[in-house]
């Protein structure tokens, strides 16, 4: 079809120009994660031999899942360092968005950018610089080797290190939803509410938290649902103690070839993070949250 | 205890090289609706500020309902403020907004349920408790505002150009509102403004404020027709500017040279013989006539001629546009029904000699 030709039926009917816009995001989507996405929830139901998927529909890779305690470990472990990820970087994240959208003044959109400034190398290579500071050669340690202190073995290839990575990696995510919400919020209302009573702590529970909950929302999301499924963080940092289920999971793709198990991975941890976002949804109100509008 | 309600005491506030607020003192009696006037920049809003709290002087004293607050920050105030931009709470309700001050001072929920249901009838607001400030019109959220303000029973409201968002027809209704309020309930309002009009239709006293100092302090008929200095002169009302200079002292009476006329004027305290001045007619103590008048030279009058060269209706008004020989416009407020001439006829202009006021010319 000419351009022509579409600007004219779209005129004569607009379902069809909506349809010519929105095609093409459609179709990626459609190609790109819904399809490979529903391959999973087959393969999940399917069983691999020798490398090979063999379509005998069964439930055997859930039984496998829930029945060994070794996944039912590594998932809790996922789980847990996720909230606490979660948690730690929303502690950490809110004081400098604040700051930086507060008086960061002219050079907030620097702040900003600075923000961006580790996603200017890949994840490995973060990792790795990590694994440089934190391991048993690497900077802290070897600092306090030669000032003749023993070296924190908390810090090497733990549970903790792991964490810690896990909260370098992903605190800027948070720090840029909360600071994006942040600028969009008049902060002369604090002064009001000062004004009319509230001590600095209750005018922030009672109009800066909510003003900015959505945003703090979308980054709590964001921190968590990549931790949960997270896998290079802890093969790099954490050791023998620090298997998650998404460590677990590559495992299954790759060296073990057990794609129908690892499917069936995929899927619980999907369905974890559905549940997730289902449990922030109605916390979400949009009158509660000022969205329809401030009386600007 | 005094009846003073606020007291400043040479209050001042610098912002870098700048004095917004330069040793000012000001006492603010019970009851009493104060307008602080003055052109945007004058420091008229700092002021508010500092006496709300939100800005700290760099030296001098406030003093609420005889309490020193000079360090205090805003919540120990017990001050109410109403804001140009209404600044609602988005999220929370109208009735949520207008309970907020006495949630936050822990006060028990059936006083919190009968002081609202005063306030929402007396701002007229009745049935408007569960909306959402968005829902609401701008002379509703300016209610809900005005509502949050007054809640409380603050020792002192202060208004910051509350009325400045909304559109005229709501603004005249909402200036009469105001002050119905301000003496229902005799708390003493701070009103900030910019606009002549609302200070003088509303207050009752009126500081005009310039570079961060009050140039006049006084009841609003005394600013209007005893103005201090040029600058009121020039704010306050509508005035003619004449400036001349000194050519004798007769009496009480300035004789003004002016562009080939004379006129008389009070004289100006501090102006001597030879000085320049500005002399201010405000344009409704000025009359207009015919041209037959002239000649008649009438006792305690002054007299200029000049051709009238426009009409401006304005309704209960009308403004004479008359342009003097030395092609100088000078404006005549009189009824619309008292037209004696037309365009491009021959006028004269007369006012009263005690009208008017004089000052020295301020050299710019």
């Amino acid at each position: 079809m000419t351009g022509m030709s579409l600007r004219a039926a779209s005129r004569r009917r607009p379902g069809l120009r909506f349809a010519a816009l929105v095609a093409p995001g459609v179709l990626f989507i459609v190609i790109g994660l819904m399809l490979p996405l529903l391959a999973i929830v087959v393969f999940s139901f399917w069983r691999t031999q020798s490398y090979e998927l063999y379509p005998d529909w069964s439930f055997d890779n859930y039984r496998t899942l829930f029945g060994e305690a070794a996944y039912r470990t590594f998932f809790l472990r996922s789980l847990v360092t996720a909230v606490l990820v979660t948690a730690i970087c929303l502690v950490c994240g809110w004081p400098v968005a604040y700051f930086i959208a507060r008086h960061g003044g002219r050079y907030r959109l620097l702040l900003v950018l600075l923000l961006a400034a580790p996603f200017f190398t890949g994840v490995i290579l973060r990792i790795a610089a990590l694994q440089g500071l934190l391991g048993p050669v690497g900077l802290i340690n070897m600092g306090l080797n030669v000032v003749g202190l023993p070296p924190i073995e908390a810090l090497m290839y733990t549970k903790l290190a792991a964490g810690l990575g896990l909260v370098y990696l992903f605190i800027p995510f948070m720090v840029t939803a909360i600071y994006l919400s942040l600028v969009n919020f008049n902060f002369e209302l604090l002064e009001v509410a000062k004004i009319n009573g509230a001590r600095p702590w209750r005018a922030f529970i009672e109009i800066t938290w909510p003003l900015n909950w959505i945003g703090t929302a979308i980054g709590m999301v964001l921190v968590f649902i990549p931790c949960l499924a997270n896998a290079v963080t802890p093969r790099f940092l954490g050791g023998p103690e620090a298997t998650s289920l998404g460590m677990s999971l590559s495992g299954q793709f790759g060296e073990t070839g057990t794609w129908a198990l690892g499917s069936a991975m995929g899927v619980f941890l999907f369905t974890v993070s559905l549940l997730a976002i289902f449990c922030l949804a109605p916390t979400i109100r949009l009158k509660r949250s000022g969205f329809t509008g401030a009386s600007l | 205890m005094a009846g003073a309600t606020l007291e400043l005491e040479s209050v001042t506030r610098r912002f870098g090289p700048v004095t917004a607020v330069d040793r000012t003192d000001l006492v603010i009696e019970q009851g009493e609706f104060f307008a602080l006037l003055g052109p945007s920049g004058s420091g008229k809003t700092t002021l508010l500020r500092i006496i709300a709290g939100l800005e700290r002087p760099d030296e001098g004293r406030v003093l609420i309902a005889g309490r020193e607050v000079t360090d205090l920050p805003p919540y120990g105030r017990n001050v109410g403020m109403v804001f140009q931009n209404f600044l609602l709470f988005p999220h929370k309700t109208v009735a949520e907004n207008i309970v907020f001050p006495l949630r936050m001072q822990k006060a028990p929920r059936a006083h919190r349920d009968e002081q609202l249901k005063w306030a929402l009838s007396l701002l007229r607001l009745d049935g408007l408790g569960e909306r959402y400030p968005n829902e609401l019109s701008g002379g509703q959220q300016q209610r809900v505002a005005l509502a949050r303000g007054l809640i409380a029973r603050p020792s002192l409201l202060l208004l910051d150009e509350p009325l400045a968002n909304l559109d005229r027809e709501l603004r005249s209704e909402m200036e009469v509102e105001i002050r119905r309020y301000q003496k229902q309930l005799g708390i003493p309002f701070i009103y900030v403004t910019h606009n002549q009009e609302e200070a003088l239709t509303m207050s009752d006293r009126i500081a005009v404020m310039r570079n961060g100092r009050f140039e006049q302090i006084g009841a609003k008929t005394e600013i209007y027709t005893n103005p201090a200095s040029a600058f009121v002169a020039t704010f306050v009302g509508h005035a003619n500017r004449i400036t001349g200079g000194i050519a004798a002292i007769e009496g009480g009476y300035a004789r003004i040279d002016w562009g080939g006329g004379s006129i008389l004027a009070p004289h100006p305290a501090a102006a001597r013989c030879g000085s320049g001045v500005s002399y201010f007619v405000k344009h409704e103590d000025m009359e207009i006539h015919g041209a037959g008048l002239n000649g008649k030279r009438q006792d305690g009058t002054n007299q200029l001629a000049g051709t009238l060269r426009d009409i401006i209706f304005k309704g209960q008004t009308a403004n004479y546009i008359v342009a003097l020989p030395t092609g100088e416009d000078i404006v005549v407020s009189g009824t619309p029904r008292a037209a004696v001439a037309r365009p491009n006829d021959a006028v004269i202009v007369s006012w009263p000699i005690d009208a008017g006021a004089c000052f020295p010319r301020e050299d710019a």
